[in-house]
């Protein structure tokens, strides 16, 4: 019973410091976020008090730093966090198409994220769910519904906007069947649902 | 097995590499002509007008090229595909680059609509084994991968199923591998029309003769390439001379004979060769493995005492011309062609070579020709069993005709010398010629009827040097008239494709494309051919090489086919456009070659020969041109006025033709099947390509024609099923759920895309499209794949990040427990109440331990009384069991005692038993004796009777005596 109790304290020390830079107040407002093709200051921003929030919230736990902002190559997953489908081009115009070593480098604060997730919200991803299953269709040797798990790998990992290893691990977990094949009405179904 | 499967099959699955796929959709790949490379890919970066920006793949260099030069660049599902007439884009480029990519993995064959292309891989490749023929056996074409087998095996199927003669058309550059393949060919067909056999019994005898047939079949090739080939630059074993054979089979699909008929045997090798090169083979395996026996008859010399072998004795690297010698004279045994024939043969082949050594002078006065040594002459006449001093002055001074008169006329030194060429490479050519008709002898020797043959065509290809002569005329015409056939046979076969699919359309027959340059050559009259008016030009007495240019530029000067040369500079005397491209042919000494005249004189001493199979060889003297000819034509047309008639002779151009024509009958009515064979280098080096040799070769083999004029039609065909598989995806929706008719859903789709109605067409089972279009259609595919791809990674994306997201969310909730727990413990560690509460915690423990001890002493008193009771119990058990265990003994030795007691009443018994026999035996004596004795009793009794009765008569006697 007491080493319990130890093992409660030391964790708590940790997270400590990093409650406490979170609220931290974000004064400077050196980022310009304005892509030379997309004039974001014309996108009006329609979110309630309660979304605001939320959002606000959402990108304080992307902040590493404690300086209020995040690096351009977050906004990505905080958008998607948020429940947008952006490409990572889309992504990229918003934030004015910046060099890969700007999207390491740079970062935004929370007030001009927030036109930029409007316009995302604004122009959604309208892939639909008949769209994505007649896509994997296409790699469906057999023609019973399925495809292999390695070759949706190669597929998600070499076509398009290649992912990562990490990212295809994180999607596939717990999909292919014993076969390493996967349902893929099933997995797009699953992929829709959150 | 696995290794022949990487020369047979691509490598990979169908599906291309999805990279390579997203490569060519974005970065629009082309091919763009190269000097060295034939073609390099590069993606167009920009239009300007007329002209592209290219970037090429390879060094990101960006060139400008006309638009006309860019070849479109098939998508990477085409990869070395076996059949290049499914190329969506069908150009120079894309075959090119298929060949390639195949030959590079090691895959010779590909086909290419009609065709089969193969390419001299210059090494042995295990892809010939008997396995692999029955692998093949039996097969559709489009079941395996490319193969001359695959070939063969069709023809064959067809032949038995249609009961039609089939051909297999072998063409190509000296060294592509044409007779290679023909033996291929002929292996297949032995194997398979024999293995036939097996399965059905049939009566060994004639399965003997089948398996001879066949081995003689095979072993007539050793043979004709000992005679017939020679080593040229660039083939150690290059045929010179075209063959058809001809093999035939019965009903029962079993080979009942075979016949060879050859072609244009390049006799002129038998007495001059270029520099590397070899005369034919025979002659240095007759000088190799002739035994000192065979050496003095045949009076053998060392090779460079020999003239005609110009460059004495070359060998051939990795060939023995003894052990060859040794093979060829075993083919001739399984051949059963006698020893005095072969000995007939050779002595022919050393005559030739002594002709060489004949030597002649200018005499000193007159132009007159002498020979001051005769060794080398009465060598020549003891081989051919003629008269030295006869066949000198044939040679000398021949007879010849004037008039109605014969004079002697002394000849030239240039003269004789011509006349003894002349001489050695007659006697080659019908040497040649006996050998095989001796082999079609030999394996004509089943009497049975043939019902239907396959028909082997062995044959060189277009020749186009810088300089043509009239060798090259008769094979670029032998060619010409076999694209001819193939154009036909294509236009054949697509009619029928149309006509079964159901599809309106009026296919142009290509084969007229070519007659006005067959025309041009072979025509008779009105105009004159070239041929026509080569023999034309024989008769005059005045012509000339010259004159008979004059005749044909006069003749044919406006036909489209023929060209002057362009300059008067210029070396080439006219140009023919064969399909296959513009010849430059120079007339020198066409008519020579074109009468081929030979001394007559000499040829009767032949044909009069004491030598039986010399005078065999000569029996036709009377066809060939005599000297009488020649010498008018030397001498200006002095003896003009006697032409030799008519008809008795015939020039070669003429033979040729007839031929030709006979050949080309036989092969109209068979269906023929195409063969194209392709020399990769001329280095005979494995695994090197040269793009532009390859490229020249696929002009004029024709497999560029065929693909030209195959985009005149619908090149691209795919079956309904494959066609909505494929790209239902460019029309979502278009088709309902549910089952769909495959050609319905087709005409829906096609319908959705909005395609011109001239692009496609649909048939019965297929739709049809024009080139390129499947590229299109494959290239929107491409792109709306990507889109949705990349639509869906966004999605995939989403979810990963929400679900990391979630996880980062309840990592937080689960912090601010943790936080809320720590600072109330922060709060409370110093409060007093707490500390005394942390230190009494433990003790309050201790209280309870007690408690905790006496239950458990309760427990073990409990277990304590239980474990006493079952010990009891166990004693109590083990008494018993003991008690048991004393009576059960008791019991046993009581058991015993009475088994004993039982033994003993036993053995009682039984010797009571034995007793009582005993006893019953005494009494049955006993009880006969009683039977005795009562008997005698009886007896006795009787007798006493008797006695008594006796006594008392003699009482009665007495007493009466007494009385």
């Amino acid at each position: 019973m007491a080493p319990k109790k130890d093992a409660k304290a030391a964790p708590a020390k940790k997270a400590e410091p990093a409650k406490a830079a979170a609220p931290a107040p974000a004064p400077e407002p050196d980022v310009v976020a304005a892509p030379p093709a997309l004039d974001l200051s014309k996108v009006k921003v329609e979110f309630t008090p309660d979304q605001h929030e939320d959002y606000k919230e959402a990108f304080g736990l992307f902040d590493r730093v404690g300086d209020s902002k995040v690096a351009y190559n977050q906004v990505a997953d905080i958008m998607r966090a948020l429940g947008q489908n952006p490409t990572n081009k889309e992504v990229r115009k918003v934030l004015g198409n910046p060099s890969d070593e700007d999207m390491a480098a740079k970062r935004l604060e929370f007030e001009a994220f927030l036109p930029m997730l409007q316009h995302i919200v604004n122009d959604p991803n309208k892939g639909t769910f008949d769209d994505y299953v007649e896509g994997l269709r296409v790699f469906d040797k057999e023609g019973n519904g399925t495809v292999m798990g390695a070759e949706l790998r190669i597929v998600l990992g070499t076509l398009g906007e290649k992912m990562s290893e990490a990212e295809i691990d994180g999607l596939m977990q717990g999909q292919e069947d014993e076969n390493g094949s996967i349902n893929f009405e099933a997995f797009v179904k699953h992929i829709m649902s959150i | 097995m696995s290794e022949a499967d990487k020369f047979l099959y691509r490598d990979g699955g169908k599906v291309a590499n999805p990279l390579d796929q997203a490569d060519w959709a974005t970065k629009k790949l082309v091919w763009i002509p190269s000097e060295t490379l034939g073609f390099v890919a590069g993606s167009v970066k920009e239009e300007k007008g007329e002209e592209c920006v290219v970037e090429l793949a390879d060094t990101g260099k960006k060139v400008t090229v006309n638009k006309d030069d860019i070849q479109k660049m098939n998508p990477p599902k085409f990869s070395k595909v076996e059949d290049m007439a499914e190329l969506t884009c069908l150009n120079e480029a894309s075959v090119l680059h298929n060949l390639k990519d195949r030959y590079y993995s090691g895959l010779i064959y590909t086909y290419s609509g009609l065709f089969c292309v193969v390419i001299n891989p210059y090494k042995y490749l295990p892809i010939y084994s008997e396995n692999i023929i029955e692998m093949y056996k039996g097969k559709k074409r489009h079941e395996m991968p490319p193969h001359i087998y695959a070939i063969t095996d069709t023809a064959y199927r067809s032949m038995m199923q249609d009961r039609e003669d089939q051909s297999i058309l072998c063409t190509g550059e000296s060294g592509a591998g044409k007779t290679e393949n023909t033996k291929k060919v002929i292996q297949y067909l032995a194997h398979v029309a024999s293995s036939f056999k097996s399965k059905k019994d049939q009566v060994s005898t004639m399965a003997r003769n089948h398996g001879e047939l066949e081995k003689q079949l095979l072993q007539a090739n050793p043979i004709l390439e000992a005679f017939g080939n020679g080593k040229t630059v660039k083939n150690d074993n290059s045929s010179r001379f075209g063959k058809f054979i001809r093999i035939n089979f019965d009903v029962n699909g079993y080979i009942v004979g075979a016949n060879i008929e050859t072609y244009l045997l390049e006799k002129s090798r038998a007495i001059r060769q270029a520099k590397d090169e070899r005369a034919f083979h025979v002659f240095y395996y007759m000088l190799t493995g002739a035994g000192d026996k065979m050496r003095s008859e045949l009076c053998l010399e060392d090779y460079n005492n020999y003239r005609f072998l110009t460059h004495g004795n070359v060998t051939i690297p990795g060939q023995q011309d003894r052990d060859l010698f040794v093979e060829t004279m075993d083919a001739f045994n399984i051949m059963s062609i006698p020893e005095e024939e072969r000995i007939g043969l050779l002595k022919i082949v050393s005559a030739v070579l002594q002709l060489g050594n004949m030597s002649f002078k200018k005499e000193r006065n007159s132009d007159q020709a002498s020979m001051p040594d005769d060794t080398a002459a009465q060598k020549v006449c003891h081989l051919l069993g003629m008269n030295v001093t006869d066949f000198t002055r044939a040679i000398l001074s021949p007879r010849i005709k004037v008039g109605r008169d014969y004079v002697q006329k002394a000849q030239t030194q240039e003269q004789a010398e011509f006349a003894v060429e002349a001489l050695a490479k007659a006697s080659y050519e019908r040497m040649f010629r006996w050998l095989v008709m001796r082999i079609n002898k030999a394996l004509d020797k089943t009497k049975r009827q043939g019902a239907s043959f396959i028909g082997i065509l062995d044959i060189a290809g277009f020749e186009i040097f810088e300089l043509n002569s009239f060798e090259q005329l008769c094979i670029n015409y032998t060619n010409e008239k076999l694209q001819q056939l193939f154009n036909h046979t294509m236009f054949v076969l697509e009619q029928e494709e149309y006509q079964r699919e159901g599809i309106e359309w009026s296919f142009i027959d290509f084969g007229l494309d070519l007659q006005p340059c067959i025309d041009l050559i072979e025509k008779h009259a009105s105009p004159p051919g070239v041929l026509a008016l080569l023999d034309e030009e024989c008769w005059f007495p005045k012509a000339t090489d010259k004159s008979f240019v004059e005749k044909v530029v006069q003749e044919q000067g406006n036909n489209p086919k023929f060209q002057k040369p362009k300059k008067l500079k210029d070396s080439a005397d006219f140009c023919i456009i064969h399909y296959a491209g513009k010849v430059d042919y120079k007339a020198d000494e066409w008519l020579m070659k074109n009468m081929d005249p030979l001394n007559d004189n000499v040829a009767s001493l032949l044909n009069q020969s004491t030598d039986k199979f010399v005078s065999e060889l000569w029996k036709d003297v009377d066809r060939i041109v005599g000297l009488d000819k020649v010498a008018g034509m030397s001498d200006g047309g002095i003896h003009g006025a006697m032409k030799v008639r008519k008809g008795m002779f015939r020039t070669v151009g003429q033979l040729y033709k007839e031929q030709l024509s006979n050949l080309m009958t036989t092969l109209r009515n068979t269906n023929p099947n195409f063969v194209r064979c392709i020399i990769p280098n001329h280095e005979k080096k494995a695994g090197k390509l040269e793009p532009h040799l390859v490229l020249d070769q696929l002009r004029c083999n024709g497999v560029l024609e065929g693909i030209r004029i195959c985009r005149q039609g619908f090149p691209n065909r795919i079956v309904f099923q494959e066609f909505r598989q494929r790209y239902e995806i460019l029309t979502p929706s278009t088709i309902p759920k549910g089952f769909m008719d495959g050609k319905q859903a087709c005409v829906l789709m096609i319908k959705a895309l909005e395609l011109d109605s001239n692009l496609f067409r649909i048939g019965q089972s297929k739709v049809f499209f024009r080139a390129g279009v499947l590229a299109h259609l494959e290239e929107e595919r491409d792109i709306k794949i990507t889109d949705i791809i990349i639509s869906f990674q966004s999605w995939c994306r989403g979810y990963v990040a929400r679900k990391a997201f979630t996880k980062r969310q309840q990592q937080l909730t689960a912090m601010k427990v943790i936080q809320r727990n720590c600072a109330a413990y922060l709060k409370l560690r110093n409060w007093q109440w707490w500390r005394l509460f942390t230190k009494v915690k433990p003790l309050l423990q201790v209280t309870r331990q007690e408690e905790e001890m006496q239950a458990r002493e309760d427990e073990l008193e409990k277990t304590k009384v239980r474990q006493q009771q079952t010990e009891e119990q166990l004693q109590e058990f083990e008494a018993k069991q003991q008690q048991l265990n004393a009576e059960k003994l008791a019991l046993q030795e009581q058991l015993q005692a009475e088994t004993e007691l039982c033994a003993e009443a036993e053995e009682m018994r039984s010797k009571l038993a034995t007793r009582k026999q005993e006893l019953e035996e005494i009494l049955h004596d006993l009880e006969s004796r009683v039977e005795e004795e009562e008997e005698r009793v009886t007896q006795l009794q009787t007798e006493r009777k008797k006695m008594q009765t006796n006594i008392t008569v003699d009482l009665k006697i007495y007493i009466f005596m007494v009385d």
